[in-house]
């Protein structure tokens, strides 16, 4: 009974811990200065640098919350807290604005570039037209193939489109893994679980990517073009309008399109 | 104790998704435990009809995908339902998406996991020493503080550490109900998720050994516990 | 019922689902033992007494005070009822100190004295010294005493006991029997035993009721209902062995006799004048009134009711031979005689053998002829209706 109690004691004061530790950090976290912003999952490594370099200058930083473009409207549709959304699709931030969700009609940010990549030790030959996807294909040496989900993703419903167009999507169709955005379809690929997949430019730059595969860039004319499109959501602070204001700034043009994002002008 | 509030590099363990993860675990089984003590207790000795179809529903969390919970949970607490809108109404604020809609959802699948260890402790105290608490002339309360907790608590014990160490672990309900809001709803399991899609291993692995050894603990703890008190009482 | 009067007073009646039509009454002081097979409601009556279980239809008062009353819509829920109830598993609450267990009954007291009172109650039960214990630490008989003590802690009005002793082996029951005997002395209260072990209940107790399937058959002072059993189904209850019909032949009121035709002998029992002559009548005998015929120094008493037959079997019970009689001319059912083991070596006894026995008149019991249950056998598997009898 005795080491019981001490045993009830410790978890007692254990959980108390956990819970006023924890509640100061939401505190923390809830001032009025951290805005929440959330991002197409393309941007998962553009974004925090450009967040790095707003700091700097700003004294805080945005958290981020990256996603499908899809899945993050359809969030922010039931309610999510977000303040700023960095779509990269912008139909869907005139959705959100036609729903009355937004502050204004928002503004393109950047254009997205689609690429085929192949991990190291992939039999799948890499080239700008897919002639090498073809004649893996062809060969059987293609056991999956990955793309974003063209549900909500849009990165996934450009692959798509590119598929179409090279007739390859019916013969690609048994053999696609969706990833649920386009960071967990590049996942799969440089995890060797793939032979190739269709990803944004800015992931196949990305570290952890770039040294481990090799990737083409496919023709702009191939799909419709993956305009990125950023929008201060209804109630957005301060702290967001300000990250908004420096999205367009030369400092963040500059680390996108180091990123493999073509500026927004050219779509 | 202020946690820097900065933009995240790699390899960089995230306490704050740890601490909401404990946060969470530590709210739940507070607020669940004596609410399912009072549930698992009536459900022990009261026999009526239909009592096979609550014990059937106490269960359902348990055999459910999360994501089929996940959904009825946002059905049910989204801003189009009743019980959505009164809460915003209320607070100003909807209630998916959000720390306590998610406290609200763990509450719900965690039910049997509470329910059911503790319903079988009360289960195996004999009627006979209930009764005869009664003969000495206990009131309800005082049997229920004096005589069946204490016999109950191994069933109780068990019910915490199982409740503490599912929440931590869990993601899916989470996250389809909270989203991955830093600070808010991204617990640990959802951040491992979250690190893993930003290639960084070295992130994901070190959170994931560190919840592997905090279940491992909690579960010993339990056992300890549990088994302390059965000696006691031999 | 009437206001004023002392002990315990019981009534209950219900259909389902344990069909009851019983009534008993205990006196302060007084130990009742009530005695049936199992599933003659017994442990449901005393579960009724202290508020456990509920009846349909009943009423329990203790001095009076009201407990249950279906007609006046009373039923005072258990812990308002100062019962002290002793389980057969004992129910001590495991993870308490045999102390700590006596305590708990002691709420009525202020909290400073509980300790002390509690530790003169295990005294009195004679288990001093194995306060700090837990129950998982007695032996059965400690525990069966630690639930006395806990019983006795609330100073009850009603002493109820459910089998006490028959999760106990043998000679602690008998131990226990005795101390129980002893200490009731002490107690000033109503005191209610259910036992199936009629040695316990003659022991310990001063009133008898004999119940089966719920329905109380006879309740009165103990030695009465041994001796004399209402009916055939009591005798069986309480273990009678030798139970015959007979008929009657003649009344002779005058010598305090009626004279009944036995299987051809001619018997004679003490007067009754409800019994009709030609009249069948059930009859009992106690096997210790079944005297045997001495070969040796014959005594005068050979010629009271005099019977002949063959040892069919003798057995053997501590210090008792019990002696089955083939009774001439009847072969249905053994007359059964007890004799002292002695008494049985004196006389040379032994299977084959053809005596003769003295039926004593005095003990001879005539009850009303009923109709017995068909689907029923006593304790020996003999039916109920011996053939030819």
């Amino acid at each position: 009974m005795f080491s019981r109690r001490r045993l009830i004691s410790g978890i007692v004061s254990i959980s108390a811990f956990g819970l006023l530790s924890a509640s100061r950090v939401s505190v923390a976290s809830a001032a009025p200065k951290t805005p929440l912003v959330a991002a197409a999952a393309s941007l998962r490594f553009a974004l925090p640098e450009i967040s790095r370099a707003f700091a700097k200058e700003a004294g805080f930083a945005p958290r981020l919350s990256f996603g499908s473009s899809g899945n993050l409207a359809r969030q922010i549709r039931q309610g999510a807290p977000f303040e700023l959304f960095l779509s990269a699709d912008d139909a869907l931030v005139v959705e959100l604005f036609r729903g009355g969700r937004t502050a204004d009609a928002g503004a393109p940010y950047a254009l997205g570039r689609l690429v085929v990549f192949a991990p190291e030790g992939s039999p799948v030959k890499i080239d700008a037209r897919l002639e090498g996807v073809k004649a893996a294909l062809e060969s059987g040496a293609i056991r999956r193939f990955a793309i974003a989900n063209p549900e909500h993703a849009p990165y996934g419903r450009a692959a798509r489109e590119v598929l179409q167009r090279s007739n390859l999507w019916d013969a690609l169709a048994s053999k696609l893994v969706f990833g649920e955005n386009i960071s967990q379809a590049a996942q799969f690929a440089v995890s060797g679980s793939c032979e190739c997949a269709l990803i944004s430019q800015s992931l196949a730059l990305a570290p952890g990517l770039a040294d481990r595969g090799a990737y083409a860039m496919l023709p702009q004319d191939w799909h419709d073009p993956l305009r990125h499109r950023m929008v201060q959501l209804a109630g957005a602070g301060d702290g967001a309008q300000a990250f908004y204001a420096f999205l367009t700034g030369p400092t963040a043009q500059e680390i996108f399109t180091r990123h493999g994002f073509a500026s927004p002008g050219q779509g | 104790m202020v946690l820097p509030v900065r933009a995240r590099g790699k390899g960089v363990m995230d306490w704050t998704a740890f601490l909401l993860s404990t946060k969470l675990a530590a709210w739940t089984v507070v607020l669940l435990l004596p609410t399912s003590i009072f549930i698992a207790r009536h459900l022990a000795w009261r026999r009526y009809r239909g009592r096979v179809f609550v014990e059937a529903a106490m269960a359902l969390p348990l055999v459910l995908p999360p994501t089929v919970l996940g959904y009825y949970l946002l059905v049910g607490m989204g801003k189009a339902s009743p019980i959505g809108q009164a809460y915003e109404t209320l607070f100003g604020a909807p209630l998916v998406f959000t720390f306590e809609g998610v406290l609200l959802a763990s509450l719900i699948f965690n039910l049997p996991f509470a329910v059911q260890p503790i319903q079988r402790s009360f289960e195996a105290i004999s009627g006979e020493v209930r009764d005869a608490a009664a003969c000495c002339g206990m009131s309800p309360a005082r049997i229920l503080w004096r005589i069946e907790l204490p016999l109950a608590w191994p069933g109780i014990m068990t019910a915490f550490v199982l409740v503490f160490v599912h929440t931590i672990g869990e993601f899916g309900v989470v996250l389809m109900v909270g989203g991955s809001i830093p600070g808010e709803t991204r617990t640990a399991a959802i951040e491992i998720y979250d690190r893993v899609q930003a290639f960084d291993n070295a992130a994901a692995g070190a959170m994931s050994a560190l919840l592997l050894v905090i279940s491992l603990i909690a579960i010993v703890i339990a056992n300890v516990a549990t088994s302390k008190a059965d000696i006691g009482r031999e | 019922m009437s206001e004023g009067v002392k002990g315990l007073e019981v009534r209950l009646r219900q259909g389902a689902p344990i069909p009851l039509n019983a009534q008993l009454s205990c006196a302060p002081g007084e130990v009742l033992a009530l005695v049936g097979p199992s599933g003659s409601g017994k442990s449901t009556i005393l579960r009724a007494v202290a508020g456990l279980t509920r009846v349909t239809d009943g009423h329990v008062s203790s001095n009076g005070n009201l407990w249950y009353d279906t007609s006046e819509r009373v039923n005072l829920p258990t812990r308002q009822r100062r019962v002290g109830f002793v389980f057969q598993s004992y129910a001590l609450f495991p993870h308490l100190s045999a102390l700590a267990n006596v305590m708990e009954g002691l709420g009525a007291l202020p909290p400073g004295s509980r300790e002390g009172r509690a530790q003169e109650l295990l005294e009195l039960v004679r288990l001093g010294g194995l306060e700090r214990r837990r129950p998982s630490q007695l032996s059965g008989g400690q525990q069966q005493r630690v639930a006395l003590a806990r019983a006795l802690a609330r100073d009850p009005e009603v002493l109820l006991l459910d089998e006490p002793f028959s999760a106990v082996d043998r000679v602690t029951r008998q131990r226990l029997h005795r101390e129980l005997g002893q200490l009731r002395k002490q107690l000033r209260m109503p005191i209610v035993l259910v036992t199936h072990d009629l040695e316990e209940a003659v022991q310990l107790s001063d009133r008898m009721s004999i119940l089966r399937r719920g329905e109380t058959l006879q309740e009165g002072p103990t030695f009465e209902v041994l001796t004399h059993p209402a009916s055939r189904n009591v005798a069986r209850l309480i273990d009678q062995k030798n139970i015959f019909e007979a008929r009657v032949t003649a009344q002779r009121p005058r010598a305090g006799k009626t004279q009944l035709e036995w299987e051809g002998n001619t018997i004679e029992a003490s007067y009754r004048s409800e019994f009709a002559v030609g009249e069948s009548v059930d009859w009992v005998i106690p096997t210790g009134s079944v005297i045997l015929h001495r070969r040796v120094q014959p005594s005068r008493g050979v010629r009271e009711n005099p019977v002949h037959g063959v040892i069919e079997d003798m057995v053997r019970l501590g210090e008792t031979m019990l002696v089955t009689i083939n009774v001439d001319g009847y072969s249905a059912h053994p007359l059964f005689m007890s004799i002292s083991a002695h008494a049985a070596a004196r006389n040379t006894l032994e299977a084959g053998e053809r005596i003769g026995i003295s039926l004593r008149c005095d003990d001879i019991h005539l009850m009303k002829a009923r109709p017995a249950d068909e689907d029923e056998q006593d304790q020996d598997g003999w039916p109920q209706n011996p053939a030819g009898g």
